[in-house]
């Protein structure tokens, strides 16, 4: 089973980044569930035509109890993604964090993974780890990978930064590790130098560099990923080619299979891969 | 139901049953909660407490350290505290507020273990769940760390599993037990805990049977079952129905096959009401039935055990003390611990059985010895007095 968390700042992309994934393993003939750990409740809603899921926090808000069976929690989308959203609480009240790891171990109670028997699950984890409950998605058991989403911009990179420390921070545990960055290009002047100097301070490899692309949006304005809407744009190109890169990672080694780990920064397969995309795509940007 | 509690105590949750499971086994028990807390999980909930010494601390968690997530400090005073008394291995457990903020116990653990060199158990307790549930978590914890690979004897030789004071009381009743088997040949290997030891625990697999004295041990059962093939018997030996227990204990050796002969009370609709623990009300009910020949039911508010219930018993996920009172109001005589007295109709007799899990130390002197000896020795069983609870 292929495990990752998606991490990154607010707005980055990180949604756009996991669905788009999850509906190109599940073409790949992959079983895959996507669980979206923000209180928005967003992370899924273009796998589901734009009809978002019952969160497990407005689950048990509506009935006042917990769930007790996963299909009153979990709803399959595009290419059968199963779609889980933990949802949280009433916006200024409340802990969106407890709400998080409340979501975990409900699923684990539901036996979740024993029951659908993925290939691979997806989190895609509100912006900066700032509490305990935002790094629940990286404890032993959950997520092996991460996967850190930034553009070129400051503020981007800056939060890209914090995450990879707070990561860090729990070495001494059996955590997630870092796998690496995933460019998510806004088209800022030198953006692939400011990502690349990032990672290479980091020690990250940058693993995919995604395009700017108004297909992404059209689709999303109709509740699709570009893999579902756009199949043939270069977008929806750059997403197989990186899902097809992580999907032969999985195995013992994690990450380090194809991407070499946090020490070996360049000429990750992916990225060299998604130049030929980028390329492709000047079109859509 | 609503799940409240409003004019009798909560049982004792699940980080006093970890503190009570490993009292006796040489290890140090860490709980994660504010100073001045070990007072509700070692004195309250723990009569040994005052005669017996054991390596029980809190890690005075403040509202700094929490907000800051400050875990180093618990490591730090932890690995200190392990230096200074050398246990046999840490269990670090916790409360309600590390629950909240959703503290990783097995990482913990695992950071402890690699700085100490020890073994550590990181055990999630809450604070919330029962203390059953807690012990049941500690003893299987500790069982896959602990226990050695042995041969089963030959001979009929059996465990006493899920004893602790929380269910038992203080009154000599596990060496009564051992006292009752010997004198009928059957060996006492070990006893999970209560006057018990690491060296005890890690022979757990040469028995021949398992006897779950509460449903705390059914775990740990349930673990030396797939890890050994052992069967296991759920009763108390008490009153005449001790007899029934040891015979149970014969044939599930012999077999292989789990036994429950406390199940065997009448159950629904009985006339005497008997409140607790699902193991010891069920046995106790199979024990009154032998000696007044009135049918009895069982109420266990705790979640667990219904291995040991008849049918037409009632167990409840959670305390509730309308749905308990309803209960009562319904019995011809009630067999529970004082506490429950306020929310028991005024007129029906009641016989008092402390719990030390629900009322502390408060009752200990109404909790008798009761191992394989007439009932009628300890109790007035013609429940010839009413209570004057409330109407």
């Amino acid at each position: 089973m292929l495990k990752l968390a998606v991490y990154g700042k607010g707005g980055i992309g990180k949604s756009t980044v996991t669905a788009n994934l999850s509906a190109a393993l599940a073409d790949m003939g992959l079983s895959v569930i996507q669980i979206g750990c923000d209180p928005k409740a967003d992370s899924t809603v273009n796998l589901l035509g734009g009809t978002p899921v019952c969160s497990v926090m407005d689950y048990m808000r509506r009935h006042d109890r917990e769930p007790e069976r996963l299909d009153e929690i979990c709803r399959s989308g595009y290419g059968g993604v199963r779609c889980i959203e933990t949802g949280g609480p009433t916006p200024g009240l409340g802990c969106a964090g407890r709400g998080i790891i409340t979501t975990f171990q409900l699923l684990r109670d539901l036996a979740l993974f024993e029951t659908y028997r993925p290939d691979v699950v997806l989190y895609d984890v509100l912006g900066d780890v700032v509490c305990g409950g935002f790094a629940a998605p990286i404890r032993e058991g959950y997520a092996e990978g991460v996967l850190i989403v930034t553009s070129g911009e400051k503020m981007a990179l800056y939060a890209a930064r914090n995450i990879a420390n707070a990561v860090r921070n729990f070495e001494d545990r059996s955590y997630a590790r870092v796998w690496g960055v995933v460019m998510n290009r806004r088209n800022v002047p030198g953006e692939e130098d400011k990502v690349r100097a990032f990672a290479d301070e980091a020690g990250l490899p940058v693993l995919a560099d995604l395009p700017r692309s108004d297909a992404i949006n059209r689709c999303e304005d109709a509740g699709k990923t570009v893999i579902e809407g756009a199949p043939d744009c270069a977008a929806a190109a750059c997403f197989r080619r990186f899902a097809q890169a992580l999907w032969k990672s999985r195995g013992e080694d994690g990450g380090d299979a194809v991407f070499g780990g946090k020490s070996a920064v360049k000429d990750a397969p992916v990225d060299s891969s998604c130049q030929t995309c980028r390329g492709a795509g000047e079109s859509e940007r | 139901m609503r799940n409240t509690a409003c004019s009798i105590p909560t049982y004792a949750s699940d980080t006093s049953g970890v503190c009570s499971a490993l009292y006796e086994l040489g290890g140090m028990t860490v709980v994660h909660d504010s100073s001045g807390c070990n007072s509700t999980y070692s004195t309250f909930d723990e009569p040994r407490w005052y005669d017996r010494e054991s390596l029980i601390f809190i890690t005075g968690l403040t509202e700094a350290e929490a907000i800051f997530g400050r875990e180093d400090r618990l490591l730090d005073d932890v690995a200190a505290a392990a230096a200074e008394f050398s246990p046999a291995f840490i269990a670090l457990c916790g409360s309600p507020m590390p629950f909240i903020l959703g503290t990783d116990y097995a990482a913990l653990a695992g950071e402890l273990e690699e700085r100490c060199g020890l073994p550590v158990l990181g055990l999630p307790t809450t604070g919330i769940r029962t203390y059953l549930s807690g012990a049941d978590l500690a003893w299987t914890a500790l069982l896959q760390r602990f226990c050695d690979d042995v041969r089963p004897a030959s001979a009929v030789t059996i465990n006493i599993l899920g004893a602790t004071p929380l269910d038992l009381g203080l009154n000599g009743s596990v060496d009564s037990m051992k006292a009752f088997f010997e004198g009928r040949g059957i060996t006492v290997n070990a006893c999970l805990a209560m006057g018990g030891s690491l060296a005890e625990l890690r022979r757990l697999g040469a028995a021949a049977a398992n006897l779950v004295v509460a449903s705390s041990g059914i775990g740990p059962a349930l673990y030396l079952k797939r890890r050994f093939g052992t069967p296991f018997v759920a009763g108390q030996p008490i009153g005449l129905f001790a007899e029934d227990v040891l015979a149970a204990l014969v044939r599930a050796a012999e077999s292989g096959t789990d036994m429950s002969p406390c199940s065997a009370h009448h159950g629904g609709e009985g006339d005497i009401l008997v409140a607790g623990e699902a193991v010891a009300a069920a046995s106790l009910a199979c024990a009154l039935e032998r000696e007044t020949g009135r049918a009895c039911r069982v109420f266990c508010p705790l979640g667990r055990g219904g291995e040991a219930l008849a049918a037409g018993d009632v167990l409840l996920d959670a305390e509730d003390e309308e749905r308990a009172a309803e209960l009562f109001a319904g019995a011809g005589a009630i067999v529970a611990d004082p506490l429950y007295r306020p929310v028991c109709p005024k007129g029906t007799p009641f016989l008092p059985l402390g719990h030390v899990a629900f009322s502390g130390r408060c009752h200990l002197g109404t909790i008798p010895d009761m191992t394989a000896r007439p009932l009628a020795e300890a109790f007035d069983l013609s429940f010839g007095k009413s209570h004057g609870g409330k109407a």
